[in-house]
């Protein structure tokens, strides 16, 4: 079975990067492709999930190949089209197209060829043999809710705070995240900054036993402070303003390799940030967590890290494709084979979101069903994976 | 696409062409020889070349492309497979790969997929005939315990197998029992009226004869006839024909009472005689009393009155004391 995660050192040593694309630009690159999947997906209704498992492909499929073998926009729309199929809610391949052309410039759409349906369609087979059709993705949101069905304190902080992690896992798809961490890590890790910035404390919690320190211990071992301030902190370095966007809109195709293109002038249009949040004037230098055999990048300036230290966190960040952001109002969140053992639940209200900007969302998930009635404990989920990939 | 896509438009994905002759899985297995043909396919036996040469059963599969690429439900059961594949259940025959061949697409619009499953020398029906003699009743009952738990992993996942006979239950060296071949499993739908023509006539349940709807309870169907014959090594009801097949059937558990004949169907319970439940503890000659028990569950007319897998493996047979 192909594994999907990566240490840092992989996710710097891309095929893109061997190509002459640095980790910035390819980081960009990412981003806008994720981010266009977003804005697809949303314009045409499709929902939360299938969005995600679209974005999940894409960032899979450029583990082995190059942006500059492939467009990113073009494959963004075939990761849209295939994850729409698995997660059945399927649009046709010249629905997605027109979109696609409604929302990309000209010079941006040309690389979809002259007969853009039959390079998606090509293109599909070269996804699916990548990403080796393991196309059954998880995403952070269903664990997201789980968990906050566990967690005891004030309802309307409780639910305040998982509508700003669900807007969290939403952005978190513009980065490498689910490359290097199950969905499960990312719930956790995002719930906990949500808490930090929501002003929300989680101090007991239902399923609570001696030897937990932390709510999250009851689902997930072995995730250090460490681990989750540096997920957080890939989230949050979506919102800082970036340095410099190198300005090449599209790496040059099939042209000589030139390793040092990426000395561009920085680009007057602003960087394709995702949610409009305030700028983060200085962040505290944080330490590149250890993901198993990790490059030390710099010395670790390592002080404990003071979220307060942040600007006030803006409460949520505004939805930006309005119709994608919070989380679904009245999901009953599938359950799952816990990690450890199951809590029980006992927090009834979904999480609120503003009525009428939702999604028509496809509830429940279409793979997930409700356990066999008069049926005995369920079946022993898959082994647990090591949090830590292999060496 | 056409390469004089490359002479205007930057030449964006021109090179997609090329590069999908990278992915020519051909390559990566060596074909040796055809272990079997079905209808949906034909299994080869292969090397895979890029794993110190280990033996592997290779199903190919012809896909028919639509409009708008690989159908829908083809890339559901494939993702299906793949996720039962995690749970890594040791009565599921395991999956190891799938691939496709980039090559015959563009010619007759079809994919041709590669579903790579671990080989396993020998099936059940072929154990059964080289059987020296009655199998111990250890054995039967371990051999039963093994297909039960592979029927209950895949309707706890609300898979049907549909297909469940000696011929797609492989048998390890060390004896145990595999199931394979649910290319055909599709996923559970209670409203759904699946297709006939399936089941394997002999271990084909009444209900799907008849032509009702029907759900996982087929499974256990086969899986009694499948059993009974692991004491005989004889077909249970080796029917001639659909009609036929039916006849076998309430010659050994009757005719099933007006009550529970299936309304709306064109088949009338009188067009068969009044047959008389018959004991199957004579038709299966000194099999242990609790597996005739459990077997006689398994073969009720009633889908809804039948055990489950689940039932069947939480049955005396198994939890009691060997004698």
């Amino acid at each position: 079975m192909p594994y999907w995660y990566y240490d840092k050192k992989d996710l710097q040593n891309t095929p893109s990067f061997r190509d002459g694309i640095s980790n910035e630009t390819e980081n960009r690159y990412r981003k806008e492709g994720a981010r266009f999947i977003i804005d697809t997906g949303s314009k045409m209704d499709l929902g939360y999930n299938t969005v995600a498992t679209g974005v999940v492909y894409f960032h899979r499929f450029y583990m082995f190949h190059s942006f500059r073998t492939f467009p990113r926009y073009i494959t963004a729309c075939c990761c849209l089209f295939l994850a729409g199929k698995v997660e059945e809610t399927p649009k046709k391949c010249k629905d997605i197209i027109k979109v696609a052309k409604s929302l990309l410039t000209e010079q941006k759409f040309a690389s979809f060829g002259e007969d853009p349906k039959e390079e998606v369609m090509t293109l599909e087979r070269i996804l699916l043999q990548t990403i080796k059709f393991d196309l059954q993705v998880e995403h952070p949101y269903g664990y997201l809710l789980k968990y906050a069905k566990c967690l005891k304190g004030d309802k309307a902080k409780l639910q305040k705070m998982v509508q700003m992690a669900w807007t969290f896992v939403n952005d978190s798809l513009c980065t490498t995240l689910c490359l290097q961490w199950e969905p499960e890590v990312i719930a956790v890790a995002l719930m906990f900054l949500a808490g930090k910035l929501s002003k929300f404390e989680v101090v007991d919690w239902n399923g609570r036993v001696p030897k937990h320190n932390a709510w999250w211990d009851m689902f997930v071992e072995d995730i250090t402070m460490e681990l989750l301030e540096d997920i957080c902190h890939q989230v949050l370095d979506l919102y800082s303003p970036q340095p410099q966007s190198s300005g090449a809109d599209s790496p040059p195709l099939n042209t000589p390799k030139t390793p040092k293109n990426e000395k561009k002038p920085p680009s007057v249009t602003p960087p394709a940030s995702v949610s409009p949040v305030a700028p983060i004037p200085s962040k505290p230098a944080i330490t590149p967590i250890k993901n198993g055999a990790d490059v030390k990048v710099e010395p670790p300036k390592m002080e404990p890290i003071r979220y307060q230290s942040y600007p006030a966190y803006p409460g949520i960040p505004p939805p930006y494709p309005p119709v994608y952001s919070a989380p679904p109002p009245s999901i009953p969140p599938p359950p799952r084979l816990a990690i450890t053992g199951p809590p029980p639940m006992v927090y009834s209200e979904p999480p609120p979101g503003p009525p009428a900007r939702f999604p028509p969302v496809n509830v429940p998930p279409p793979n997930y069903f409700p356990p066999l009635p008069g049926r005995g404990p369920p079946p022993p989920g898959p082994p647990p994976r090591p949090y830590y990939p292999p060496p | 696409m056409s390469a004089a896509s490359s002479s205007q438009s930057p030449p964006a994905i021109a090179s997609i062409s090329d590069v999908s002759a990278l992915f020519q899985n051909a390559k990566k297995y060596e074909e040796l020889n055809v272990i079997g043909t079905g209808a949906y396919g034909t299994v080869y036996k292969a090397r895979d070349l890029h794993n110190g040469g280990q033996i592997v059963a290779m199903k190919k599969v012809k896909v028919a492309l639509t409009e708008d690429g690989i159908p829908l439900s083809t890339l559901r059961e494939i993702a299906l497979l793949r996720q039962l594949e995690a749970y890594r259940h040791e009565n599921i025959v395991r999956l190891l790969d799938v691939c496709h061949s980039g090559q015959s697409v563009e010619r007759d619009h079809q994919l041709v997929l590669f579903l790579v499953f671990e080989h396993v020398e020998q099936d059940l029906e072929s154990y059964l005939k080289r059987a020296p003699g009655p199998l111990s009743e250890n054995r039967i009952r371990s051999m039963s315990y093994d297909i039960l738990s592979g029927i209950d992993f895949l309707h706890s996942h609300r898979i049907v197998h549909r297909d469940l006979k000696p011929h797609n239950l492989l048998v390890t060296s060390n004896g145990r029992v595999k199931l394979a071949d649910f290319g055909l499993a599709k996923t559970y739908d209670t409203d759904m009226k699946l297709t006939s023509v399936v089941v394997t006539l002999w271990y084909r349940p009444p209900e799907v004869l008849l032509g009702v709807s029907y759900n996982t309870a087929v499974d256990v169907w086969s899986c009694g006839c499948v059993l009974a014959q692991l004491h005989t090594r004889k077909p249970l009801l080796p029917g001639s024909s659909d009609s036929d097949q039916l006849h076998c059937i309430f010659r050994l558990i009757g005719r099933p009472p007006r009550s529970e004949w299936p309304e709306n169907i064109s088949i009338v319970a009188d067009s068969f005689p009044d047959y008389q439940p018959q004991d199957l503890g004579e038709v299966i000659p000194r099999i242990h009393p609790h597996a005739l028990d459990m077997i006689k569950g398994m073969l009720v007319f009633d889908p809804a009155k039948r055990l489950t897998a689940w039932d069947c493996l939480k049955h005396p047979y198994f939890t009691d004391e060997p004698l």
